[in-house]
């Protein structure tokens, strides 16, 4: 009883940690820190890989590859980048290489297959019409093109500025612009059909 | 809020202008929420532990292994120090390629014959 009272004293202080304590902790071999962690940054990297694999079966899977890919590189974190960030950059590269390794498995063995590997469920979405509403986004987010998607994942989704954005990406920030402008062309046509 | 509203949004956010940063907040009241399943913690934990075990598994292997080729290393420079020993002994205190190679009592006719099966 009074071990489980100190666990959850301890989940109360990680709560107020900020990351560098929490990566430190991490460090030492304590779970509760690191539990800290993904429980502060799950539904960042959901938003991203949802957004990018169209909420399908594999983002579940590519999200705990994010957080095991982060636990493994901590001792190389040297906190230079802000931790959302470096988790971010994680994030993208595996939904990237998971969008490319698709791509390839699709078009050599089952092209039509690839709209069934998808499992909508529609979370927080208490009645019809935001459910309807995930499902415009998820729809005009799927249409687009994926360099044109993570820009968009990153504008609308998580928030950034044009500017993170590029940091994250590692673009250029004319690159960023010129995809943002092209991909709101695209979305306005999609959306009127919508 | 209506889908046209919704639709609205979408577009303006993609405006390089337009400040987002509280755009997730806003979308997940509309019902625009992404997380992982309730168990997506306990997943992760598994999997990095269960990594762990497997390399300490191949550690504990590859350290097993080094362990016998160095005992049997030992063991095969153990065995050639007794026979150089044996060797020495046996020529009376003296080394050489012959007796190393264990040709030291043939000659050279006994060699011939030997080779040319007379």
């Amino acid at each position: 009883m009074e071990r489980l009272s100190n666990i959850g004293s301890a989940r109360e202080l990680y709560r107020k940690a900020d990351d560098d304590e929490l990566v430190r902790a991490s460090l030492s071999g304590d779970k509760l820190a690191f539990s800290e962690i993904v429980n502060r940054y799950r539904k960042m990297v959901a938003r991203l890989v949802k957004g990018m694999l169209e909420d399908s079966v594999y983002a579940e899977d590519i999200g705990q590859e994010v957080f095991v890919k982060l636990y493994n590189a901590l001792p190389g974190f040297r906190g230079e980048a802000k931790l959302s960030t470096y988790i971010q950059k994680i994030a993208v590269n595996l939904t990237l290489n998971e969008i490319k390794r698709r791509k390839r498995f699709f078009s050599t063995f089952a092209r039509t297959g690839d709209d069934e590997m998808y499992e909508y469920e529609f979370v927080d979405s208490s009645n019809e019409e935001k459910r309807e509403a995930k499902e415009l986004v998820d729809k005009a987010l799927k249409s687009l093109d994926p360099k044109f998607r993570v820009v968009v994942v990153m504008r609308m989704l998580q928030g950034y500025s044009t500017k993170e954005t590029a940091e994250i990406l590692d673009l250029p920030i004319g690159t960023v612009l010129s995809r943002l402008s092209r991909a709101q062309k695209q979305l306005k046509d999609i959306l009127e059909k919508l | 809020m209506e889908h046209s509203e919704i639709k609205k949004l979408i577009i303006d956010s993609l405006d390089a202008d337009f400040d987002t940063a509280e755009f997730p907040e806003k979308l997940e009241l509309e019902g625009i929420g992404y997380d992982f399943n309730e168990d997506f913690e306990e997943k992760v934990f598994k999997t990095i532990f269960s990594e762990k075990v497997l390399s300490i598994r191949d550690n504990e292997f590859i350290s097993n292994l080094s362990l016998l080729v160095g005992r049997v290393a030992i063991t095969g420079i153990a065995a050639i120090i007794i026979l150089l020993i044996s060797i020495f002994i046996t020529e009376g205190g003296s080394f050489s390629i012959n007796s190393l190679v264990g040709l030291g009592d043939v000659y050279d006719e006994g060699l011939i014959c030997l080779l040319g099966g007379l």
